[in-house]
């Protein structure tokens, strides 16, 4: 009996003492943590990209914090008022000036591998810099961009030209003068949709129109003096959004109210849409051959595009920043990561993934939208005013678009912008840039 | 009444009779379109979620295919039903469960108790505390979101069930509700059981709180509602499954490129199911209160 006893008393010894031995490898073990957002798919992605790094590092765990896209800026906010900042963190690209400005992201260059960064588009490596030192603070395996899709019925019976490159994009002329056409033609009942039905609580309106504005001369602020007014409500910007506003007065546009499905929708009733990348996907599974995808038009002297898409940056606060850089090495290299990107139409930021997406490649049906991309494709302004700068911009276009003056509104914008401005300073050392 | 008066009269009469019958069909007919309007939403959704083609959910808003399904599949359901994983929908439902009953069970007793005590109890300045809790109830959950955040955090409670049950339990609004019906109650009730030997506190929980009955559907629906509700908050400070609720997973849904239609509405159906329950549960309760306390919602 006392050896039965002793036996077990030494079993459970061991057993201590090894359970122990685990709680003190799980507690030796380096947690980093990474807030992302994304539909479950991506979710799915991510949190599989997760599992393969730890089993190849077991001395690392990562830990996934999602937060839906639609109050991921507000998520993003908690976590900066809470001191929560995660070693890894999702952003928007143009808000990156406003964030390194803050104090929350540190320079990725020292952090991830070199392959990469010279695996980097132009397009991706302006998305992640920082205009007043030229660091990169952000990395990402997507970038985006803007063009037109077409119905190509609609486009053949109104004997319309389509562009080949983006060097032949319709003129001003050529683009309204196909909406008129279009609005007479049977069976369409709006020329085009602008994803009005996105709203103003997305980036849409900055992200799409803005690149539009821009080559008809005009732009959301000056970016050397960092001054809106006399940009922003210039004649350049307030003749460009007369010009959109016109659009919308003669029943050209898609109003807010019917969605952002008319140019599929049953019967087709809008012949043109001004879509991102990813709007190919569900266009194309219910148009099949009936879709052609065509440069942004240049309504002045040059075409422009819009670019910028959700990166990865690493928090200021990362007390294991390598790791981090080493995760973020990892998920942008891996394989089955980047399969799934494909799937997703993504627009490739990469090389090497540009060179593995037959859709962006040459003949491919987006090869047009990469092509913007090296060619014409303009950042959204790098200030750390960029979240009043959208916000005001926004506003004023869809106040606009309701029927107020382009030149009040834009005005009232401007002064928005500059008064936030005003307010902190400059934002230095960017009032010393000019 | 002479012949002639009754052979007037008959028709009059018919005609009245006509005219009430008319009334009625008009009446009738208003409430069937008031209700197909109301639960149209509903059943475009039913029918949205046996759908297994996103796209198709799409291009048939705004025409009369969205009410109309040709090949019902329950995929989307299967597909949602995973209590495994990163798309733990079963979990999630639970957790709205979970925290639903434990912040409207809890809700119902702080509450009420304090509106008993508004109502009966000898506080000193006790019209400035009613003051206090009506003025609070103005004040917009959104306005003070953030600081509360960081308090939760400091207190180590993010990304739990507790952060998501105990900001919410106190209500000015239920407090005043109860408080209202507490004092709409006789005194006498209160003054003969306390002759009676009876504590405060078992004068409330055997005497008012069975006499409660409509005010505890009342709150238990709005706590619930609310509680079932809730997107910002659980957002900011729930980080993985372990305790997110669904209304959260269900955003999930709506990506950055691309909308899961299909998921998205069957997910919503299970959402609204358990508040369907309840309200149907407490149905009577929740109208005659609604009328006798005048709230409106």
């Amino acid at each position: 009996m006392t050896t039965l006893m002793g036996n077990r008393l030494l079993s459970a010894l061991i057993a201590s003492a090894a359970l122990l031995a685990t709680a003190g490898l799980a507690e030796a073990k380096t947690v980093i943590h990474m807030m992302h957002q994304g539909d479950p798919g991506w979710v799915k992605a991510y949190g599989d990209a997760a599992r393969r790094f730890e089993e190849a590092n077991p001395d690392v765990d990562v830990e996934l914090i999602h937060a839906p896209h639609d109050a991921y800026n507000e998520k993003f906010s908690a976590a900066v008022m809470a001191k929560q900042l995660p070693d890894i963190m999702e952003l928007d690209a143009p808000f990156l000036a406003n964030y390194v400005w803050s104090g929350y992201l540190q320079p990725v260059k020292p952090l991830v591998d070199a392959d990469l960064l010279e695996d980097m588009t132009e397009s991706n490596i302006s998305q992640g810099t920082y205009p007043i030192d030229k660091e990169l603070y952000a990395i990402g395996l997507t970038d985006s961009s803007v063009v037109l899709y077409g119905n190509k019925k609609y486009l053949e019976a109104i004997g319309a030209r389509i562009p080949k490159s983006v060097e032949d994009a319709w003129t001003r002329e050529e683009f309204e003068g196909y909406l008129e056409k279009l609005s007479k033609l049977d069976g369409v009942k709006w020329p085009i949709d602008t994803f009005r039905g996105y709203g103003i609580k997305t980036e849409w309106i900055t992200y799409a129109y803005g690149p539009l504005l821009e080559s008809a001369g005009c732009d959301l602020i000056d970016r050397k003096t960092w001054t809106a007014s006399g940009t922003l409500d210039g004649e350049a910007c307030v003749k460009a959004l007369t010009m959109m506003q016109d659009w919308v007065k003669k029943g050209w546009v898609v109003p807010t109210s019917s969605g952002t499905n008319q140019f599929y929708a049953e019967g087709q009733p809008a012949a043109l849409a001004m879509g991102g990348h990813w709007f190919y996907a569900e266009a194309a599974a219910a148009m099949k051959d009936n879709i052609v995808v065509l440069p942004l038009p240049k309504i002045g002297e040059k075409g422009v595009s819009p670019n910028g898409t959700w990166i990865w940056g690493i928090s200021a606060t990362s007390e294991n920043p390598e790791i981090a850089g080493k995760f973020l090495s990892f998920l942008l290299k891996d394989k089955e990561y980047r399969e799934y990107a494909k799937t997703q139409s993504a627009y490739p930021g990469l090389k090497s993934f540009a060179a593995d997406s037959p859709l962006y490649a040459e003949g491919g049906p987006l090869a047009v939208a990469f092509e913007q991309a090296s060619k014409t494709a303009i950042a959204r302004p790098p200030h750390p005013a960029y979240p009043t700068i959208t916000s005001a911009f926004m506003q004023a276009v869809d106040k606009i678009f309701n029927g107020d003056d382009a030149q009040d509104a834009l005005t009232a914008a401007a002064k928005k912008i500059d008064e936030d401005i005003e307010d902190n300073a400059g934002y230095p050392p960017f009032d010393e840039q000019q | 009444m002479s012949d002639l008066a009754l052979s007037q009269a008959a028709p009059l009469a018919k005609s009245r009779g006509n005219s009430k019958t008319g009334l009625r069909i008009v009446q009738s007919f208003s409430i069937l379109l008031i209700a197909l309007v109301m639960i149209s939403p509903l059943f475009m959704l039913l029918i949205a979620s046996l759908k297994d083609d996103r796209f198709q959910i799409l291009a048939d808003m705004g025409s009369f295919r969205a009410f109309w399904v040709s090949e019902p599949t329950l995929s989307n359901y299967k597909e949602i039903a995973n209590f495994s994983g990163e798309l733990a929908y079963g979990r999630y439902l639970f957790n709205s469960l979970a925290i639903l009953v434990v912040t409207v069970i809890s809700g119902l007793i702080v509450n009420s108790m304090a509106g008993f005590v508004l109502a009966w109890g000898s506080l000193r300045g006790k019209a400035i505390l009613l003051a206090l809790v009506v003025a609070l109830y103005v004040i917009p959950q959104e306005s003070i979101i953030m600081p509360l955040v960081v308090m939760m955090s400091r207190a180590g409670l993010t990304d739990t069930f507790a952060v998501q049950i105990l900001p919410w339990v106190a209500s000015p609004l239920y407090v005043f509700l109860f408080y209202q019906f507490f004092a709409q109650l006789p005194k006498e009730l209160y003054e003969a059981a306390e002759m009676d030997g009876a504590s405060a506190f078992r004068i409330y929980r055997s005497i008012y709180m069975p006499l409660s009955l409509p005010a505890l559907a009342t709150v238990s629906i709005l706590m619930g509602i609310e509680s079932w509700n809730q997107y910002l908050w659980p957002t900011l400070v729930t980080q993985t499954d372990y305790a997110r609720p669904i209304a959260v997973a269900i955003a999930t849904f709506f990506g950055q490129d691309s909308i899961y239609w299909d998921r998205a509405m069957a997910a919503s159906v299970l959402m609204m199911i358990p508040v369907l329950i309840l309200y149907l549960a407490f149905q009577r309760w929740f109208v005659s209160s609604f009328v006798g306390s005048a709230v409106k919602g």
